[in-house]
């Protein structure tokens, strides 16, 4: 930022301005016999003027390379960050020694650091630690070092009353236009950074949107799957079952002619016929399996039901607790089937409708009923449309002898009862 | 992205690159100033205000011992630096970061210099010295060196205040010499008897002393004008009151003539104080026969007010180390050649005009050879002198000691001269000095 790099390159100026005019005098104070009056009114040891400023040039640069690691350091780990930080602090602090304490305008150097390298949320907090911060260090410097600095008064006042004032003046403005450089740069700064947020905010917006869509597209997507699913198991109907059933009535009215003229062929017939029914049926069976989820085939079901929670957590972001509380001993193929869809419709209700954060998925068995409640913490539903998804659990649920409940508690509660012990019936 | 990424690593490398150049830079810097040269600041002439012939003899000779004792080492002093110009001569070679490794240091420039922190403490070498016991110095002498209770200059020599008498005159009257325990109402009954006119013309031509100050009184009667700290001031003590009215008694035998440093040239002035340096530059042969060559003269301590002792200031010669002295060992050790070891002590005794602030070299037999030899029989008591040392007490020498003084001066003239009545002058003394010692 162009302000930031006016802001530093005027602070070196003024500090290498102020080191070189205090060297100069302290030379002249030397080569006019004014060595003895000058020590007299200075309550520390001056530094050599050629060192004194040396010593500048060096604090200088160092901060300077410090403050531009610190700036760039998106690359360094954030503790050596830290570091550089402190490196920062410290170098500011020997400058200000250099120059013995004529000038604390660079402090605000380190303050302008500070907020160009950090935007995060306690940044108004941060801001105010580090002004604290940094004005009780150069006040505790002020403390500590008054009684071991050269006052600049004591460089001043070699000067004729005249001249004194031009250069008191000339330092005042100095500090001023630091202070108002400040000023601009933070200005400049905060501007920024609400500009920043600013398109932060509008892209959240489009993002929204886009969301949106993507979600009236899915339900559009699943509506379509269900309508490829009728028409596959149309398709599958009228190929198998639909095939052996023609096969099947055909072979019964030959038979219904014959059985009276002549029953061995009849039966012969028949047994052809039952073969039919009977592939029939197996054709229906591996149609069904067809429909049945992979994870259902592959894993055993409690595993499988876990699983397709967690990958369903993972990939909504709800928090979905998973209890069991007593396991029917066996399960049959269509049971697991009807849980397992159960379970999936009722999660994924909770996520698109009632926008919930946690859902408390709990299984159990008891008095020959297994029973699933779903409860999640959403905005529920003041009067439940029966949608196609309740509509179909509960379509799902009565084939099986099962019942389901839904009502809104603290969000929205589904309630799924399947009577066990009922194996023979098959 | 990548390239970006890259330049920045690169930039990041000449950065730190930077950092550490400049790291060396400072180390180059520190050491190059490293050498084996030990520098030390010294003034020609003498601390005392007094002539003096080879004003180098007794550094020469510590130079040429610690060079000796230290091979390799080069040590430089600058000759020719009047004792005026020193202070301004050492200001600028302070600021210029260029001191001696080991100075001289003027008693107005003491505090100066252990307050701004030029001055190396010295607590520590003297604790690891095994050799080095402080025992050994004059008490007022060590307490000289010292700032907040801390050592910053070692003594290297002193000069106690005597007062000088004039025996021809004495004996002319018939009075007999005073001892060395003589008081204040001794020195009046003298100063009383020889003040008269002896040609009868009519005018006072002979008097009891001459220059004898407030000063003088005050010490000699115990009276501590100043507190450590150099922030208050004690002259409403009943004992400087004391002292006060003892120089109205003494201002009141001359009669209001005022008397001028001819008439004790003259030899017509009984009693004059007179500094040890003075004592030693006029007593030895040459200068003897010069100055004072129509009466006989020597010299006692000064007289014992009610309230003190036979005591006098201290004038001390003081000699410090820089703080940033890159050869602190060393300079230590020339420090301890030239106020510390015995023979340099001595040779202090012979060449100079101060006395040695060691108190065994003071009573050795040596320093008594050397002291007979130079005042051939009128000789000055060597114990009753190493008395003065152990009695003196140290002058003040805080910041604003010098104007304190000089205000308290005029004043206490006006007083003594009867210029200012006396009744509870010194209590509005003591009150404008103070708050003349809070700035």
């Amino acid at each position: 930022m162009e302000v930031h790099k006016l802001l530093w390159g005027y602070n070196g100026i003024i500090v290498l301005l102020l080191s070189g005019f205090m060297c100069v005098t302290q030379t002249k104070i030397n080569q006019s016999m004014g060595a003895r009056s000058f020590l007299e009114q200075v309550p520390a040891l001056p530094m050599p003027a050629m060192e004194s400023f040396l010593l500048t040039v060096f604090a200088l640069a160092l901060m300077v390379a410090l403050g531009w690691i610190y700036r760039q350091s998106d690359a360094i780990k954030p503790h050596w960050q830290i570091l550089v930080f402190f490196a920062e602090i410290g170098s500011c602090v020997l400058l200000m020694r250099s120059i013995n304490l004529a000038y604390d305008g660079v402090v605000l150097l380190v303050v302008a650091d500070i907020m160009c390298r950090y935007g995060g949320r306690h940044q108004e907090y941060l801001l105010v630690a580090a002004m604290l911060g940094l004005y009780f260090i150069s006040n505790y410097n002020l403390a500590v070092f008054q009684m071991k600095v050269i006052p600049f008064d004591a460089y001043i006042s070699y000067y004729e009353p005249t001249a004194q004032a031009a250069l008191l003046a000339a330092r005042n403005v100095f500090v001023s236009v630091n202070i108002a450089l400040f000023v601009i740069y933070m200005v400049l700064l905060v501007k920024g950074k609400h500009e920043e947020k600013e398109r932060i905010r509008l892209l959240n917006e489009k993002l929204g949107e886009a969301n949106e869509r993507l979600r009236a597209y899915a339900i559009e997507a699943e509506r379509m799957a269900e309508t490829r699913e009728r028409n596959r198991l149309a398709r599958e109907i009228h190929d198998t079952l639909g095939h052996a059933l023609t096969g099947i009535v055909a072979g019964l009215d030959a038979c219904i002619l014959m059985v009276e003229t002549a029953p061995d062929f009849t039966r012969a017939q028949l047994e052809k016929i039952r073969d039919t029914a009977r592939r029939g049926m197996t054709d229906v069976r591996r149609s069904v399996k067809k429909l049945r989820p992979a994870d259902l085939d592959k894993l055993p079901f409690r595993e499988a039901l876990t699983r397709m929670t967690e990958e369903f957590a993972a990939s909504s972001g709800m928090d979905i607790h998973f209890t069991v509380v007593g396991w029917p001993e066996s399960l049959r193929e269509d049971q697991e089937e009807v849980i397992y869809r159960v379970v999936q419709e009722g999660i994924t209700n909770a996520n698109r409708h009632g926008r919930a954060k946690t859902v408390n998925l709990t299984i159990g068995s008891s008095e020959g009923k297994l029973r699933i409640i779903i409860a999640d913490d959403g905005t529920g539903c003041e009067n439940v449309k029966q949608g196609f998804g309740l509509r179909h659990m509960k379509e799902r649920l009565e084939l099986l002898h099962g019942s389901l409940n839904f009502w809104n508690d603290a969000g929205f509660i589904v309630e799924a009862e399947i009577p066990m012990n009922q194996e023979e019936d098959l | 992205m990548e390239e970006r990424g890259k330049g920045q690593h690169r930039s990041m490398f000449f950065a730190v690159a930077g950092i550490i150049l400049l790291l060396l830079a400072a180390v180059a810097y520190y050491v190059q100033g490293q050498e084996r040269v030990l520098r030390i600041g010294v003034f020609a002439g003498n601390n005392w205000g007094v002539p003096q012939g080879n004003s180098y003899a007794v550094l020469d000779e510590a130079v040429e011992e610690f060079q000796k004792e230290h091979p390799g080492i080069r040590v430089e002093y600058v000759s020719g630096i009047k004792k005026e110009d020193y202070a301004e001569w050492l200001a600028e070679q302070v600021m210029g970061g260029r001191e001696p490794d080991v100075f001289f240091i003027l008693s107005d420039d003491f505090n100066l210099y252990a307050s701004m922190g030029a001055l190396m403490e010295l607590s520590s070498f003297m604790e690891e010295d095994r050799d080095f016991r402080t025992e050994n110095y004059y008490k007022a002498a060590l307490d000289y060196g010292k700032y907040e209770d801390q050592p910053y200059a070692l003594p290297c020599a002193g000069v106690p205040t005597l007062m000088f008498v004039n025996k021809s005159l004495l004996a002319r009257e018939g009075i007999p010499m005073p001892g060395d325990d003589w008081t204040w109402k001794d020195f009046l009954g003298i100063c009383r008897r020889v003040t008269r006119d002896t040609d009868g013309d009519g005018v006072l031509d002979q008097f009891g002393c001459y220059d004898y100050t407030w000063q003088q009184a005050a010490i000699t009667n115990g009276v501590t004008l100043f507190r450590e700290d150099g922030r208050a001031s004690y002259f409403a003590d009943a004992r400087m009151e004391e002292a006060v009215r003892f120089m109205m008694d003494l201002r009141s035998i001359q009669k209001g003539r005022e008397i001028t440093s001819k008439d004790f040239d003259m030899g017509r002035v009984a009693f004059r104080p007179f500094s040890f340096a003075e004592y030693r530059t006029y007593k030895p042969y040459p200068w003897r026969i010069k100055k004072y060559m129509d009466f006989e003269w020597d010299c006692i301590k000064l007289p014992a007010g009610p309230s003190g002792r036979n005591t006098s200031e201290l004038d001390t010669l003081l000699v410090g180390m820089s703080a940033r002295t890159r050869m602190p060992k060393l300079s230590w050790d020339f420090m301890k050649k030239l106020c510390y070891d015995a023979g340099l002590q001595e040779r202090i005794l012979q060449d100079s005009q101060g006395l040695p602030v060691r108190r065994d070299v003071v009573l050795s037999a040596k320093a008594r050879d050397i002291f007979r030899w130079e005042t051939e029989g009128a000789d000055m008591d060597i114990d009753a002198l190493s008395e003065a040392m152990d009695e003196a007490v140290m002058p003040p020498k805080f910041k604003g000691y010098r104007a304190a003084m000089l205000y308290a001066d005029t004043e206490l003239t006006k007083i003594i001269n009867g210029t200012i009545p006396f009744n509870n002058s010194l209590n509005k003394l003591q009150k404008e000095i103070n708050a003349m010692l809070q700035y």
